[in-house]
């Protein structure tokens, strides 16, 4: 609806020969929307060509099982692939990659959120990937970091995610499920013996890393080189996220204002 | 004093404590094996079990890490409390372990398809005295390279079912190659400076840390970052090229000392739990 921000991604051929990325004609568009939710305090839904990631973000409750005091609140974040979502059919139990995930969400967000404005309390933060078509991690930390903006979460910053997966020579910046499965895999022909995956999160205003989780194997110059081509894609997801921030809270302002005229017009309906 | 490189214990910013590991600690084990850094003390078995390999993997074994958080260690541990780090720590190992360059899977095979060795490595944190990761990944390799898997003298296929015949005799069994294997660094952020090795204190006060695996041929198998802080990319790389070094040199003297340990033979001292 009007709260969608569109981004049309923009063809890296300049780089391809330098550096062996692949860019897919048909992964130009992301969209982004906050809002989707109406139960939850604030919502986000985020697609990156076919991965689809919804994420909603409930009011600060008493920390459970917790008898102690904190001067800082917590945020409980989970991650669920939704049982449809991938090629296999997925349990309904989280899997142990689901708690690894739901834990690298947590460390991505945790120095975005001024955790001492709500001392005490927890934050609960559900990403849920409605269809898996790679990268769904990246793409849940910056629908999640979304979703605590919409839900008037005090942050320093907006946290964004990219993911990059390395095979040998080649880079594939937000791999599809085939290009992330061989990334797991070592490069047959045994020219060079890197292969993985790297998601980082990162805040560009404050210009920091909140995450950077690698996994697979590789040199540390690849591990190195690719800390920059990560960070230059999250500037331009931020972008996006910033513009779509923006719609919702002019739209919501947009409503508050109609509200208010309506109101004046009944008072005077009534005298 | 902190910014000139020295420590509350009085080491240098990038000295380990003095660490010391045994092997077949356990008599019911495949493997096993104890280590001690300083107050850190991890005991950690390996069974072997005969299971069916996965059908998108035939010929590969499977390997599972379990860490349990003993309440032994700290009060913090009790009933449920130590879950949610035992299951960081196994995570941070199975991703580590994840790559076939790190740990050769395929030589768990026993028939393709139908029988394969399935390694049940069991952690157990009996003291916490700070740098978790390190001394549990050490302490992994170590009982590993100790593992014994039994030799497999016969199959027959009987109406589907395979029947396996082991190898009677004890000392009938082959060794793993964990050359390859992994060793975690924790590199802890205190102020401006990285530290290697952080006591329970240390942890305590900074700020986050980043935790990066290393192979003996200077293949990086996982990072990640622990704690609530966040890094500058610039301060992220220097940590990433730290690191490496360090886990080269860790890697080189815990095969030393595991290579000394196999030369003393039946003539070694078995210290056990009583030091």
């Amino acid at each position: 609806m009007d709260r969608t921000a569109t981004l049309t991604k923009k063809e890296t051929s300049g780089h391809e020969s330098q550096l062996g990325l692949d860019t897919k004609a048909d992964r130009l568009t992301d969209h982004v929307k906050t809002g989707v939710v109406s139960q939850a305090k604030g919502s986000a839904y985020i697609e990156q060509s076919n991965t689809k990631v919804v994420c909603s973000v409930f009011d600060p409750r008493e920390i459970p099982r917790k008898s102690g005091y904190s001067v800082n609140g917590e945020l409980y974040c989970e991650f669920k692939f939704a049982p449809f979502s991938c090629i296999q059919w997925r349990s309904h139990q989280p899997d142990a990659f689901e708690k690894e995930c739901s834990l690298i969400l947590r460390r991505s967000l945790e120095p975005a959120v001024c955790r001492h404005e709500f001392p005490n309390f927890q934050v609960d933060v559900y990403a849920l990937v409605l269809e898996n078509d790679g990268s769904a991690l990246a793409a849940a930390i910056t629908c999640a970091a979304l979703a605590l903006a919409d839900a008037s979460v005090p942050m320093y910053d907006l946290v964004v995610a990219a993911t990059l997966g390395v095979h040998g020579d080649k880079k594939f910046m937000d791999p599809t499920v085939e290009e992330e499965s061989l990334c797991n895999i070592l490069p047959p022909d045994g020219r060079s013996r890197n292969h993985g995956i790297i998601t980082a999160a990162f805040s560009p205003a404050h210009q920091q890393m909140s995450e950077f989780a690698q996994s697979g194997a590789m040199d540390i110059d690849c591990a190195t080189s690719s800390i920059q081509l990560l960070r230059e894609a999250c500037e331009s997801i931020y972008l996006l996220s910033q513009q779509c921030l923006l719609k919702g809270v002019t739209k919501m302002l947009k409503k508050k204002q109609k509200e208010i005229k309506l109101d004046l017009s009944s008072d005077r309906i009534a005298c | 004093m902190y910014n000139r490189g020295f420590r509350c214990d009085g080491r240098m910013r990038l000295d380990y404590r003095p660490m010391e590991v045994e092997t077949d600690v356990v008599s019911h084990a495949s493997g096993s094996a104890r280590l001690r850094l300083a107050n850190t003390d991890i005991l950690v078995g390996v069974k072997t079990e005969i299971d069916t390999p996965y059908p998108e993997r035939p010929r590969e074994g499977k390997i599972e890490f379990f860490v349990d958080c003993s309440a032994n260690a700290t009060p913090a541990f009790e009933g449920r409390g130590g879950e949610e780090l035992g299951t960081e720590i196994s995570n941070s190992l199975a991703t580590a372990y994840q790559s076939s360059q790190t740990f050769d899977l395929t030589a768990l095979c026993i028939l393709p398809g139908q029988q394969c060795w399935k390694l049940y490595i069991d952690i157990l944190i009996l003291e916490c005295g700070g740098n978790l990761f390190d001394a549990v990944s050490l302490a992994v390799k170590a009982a590993l390279h100790n593992t014994r898997v039994p030799k497999v003298k016969g199959a027959c296929l009987d109406g589907g079912t395979v029947d396996l015949q082991l190898s009677d005799d004890p000392y009938d069994c082959c060794r793993l190659d964990v050359s390859d294997a992994p060793c975690l660094v924790t590199l802890c952020k205190i102020g401006d400076h990285c530290v290697v090795d952080p006591t329970a204190e240390e942890e305590t006060c900074s700020s986050g840390s980043v935790v990066i695996a290393i192979t003996e041929k200077s293949l990086v198998t996982s990072v990640f970052k622990t704690g609530v802080g966040s890094f500058h990319p610039q301060t992220l790389i220097d940590i990433l090229k730290v690191g490496q070094t360090i886990g080269l040199s860790v890697n080189k003297a815990l095969r030393a000392a595991l290579l000394e340990e196999e030369q003393q033979g039946r003539k070694k001292e078995c210290f056990g739990f009583l030091k």
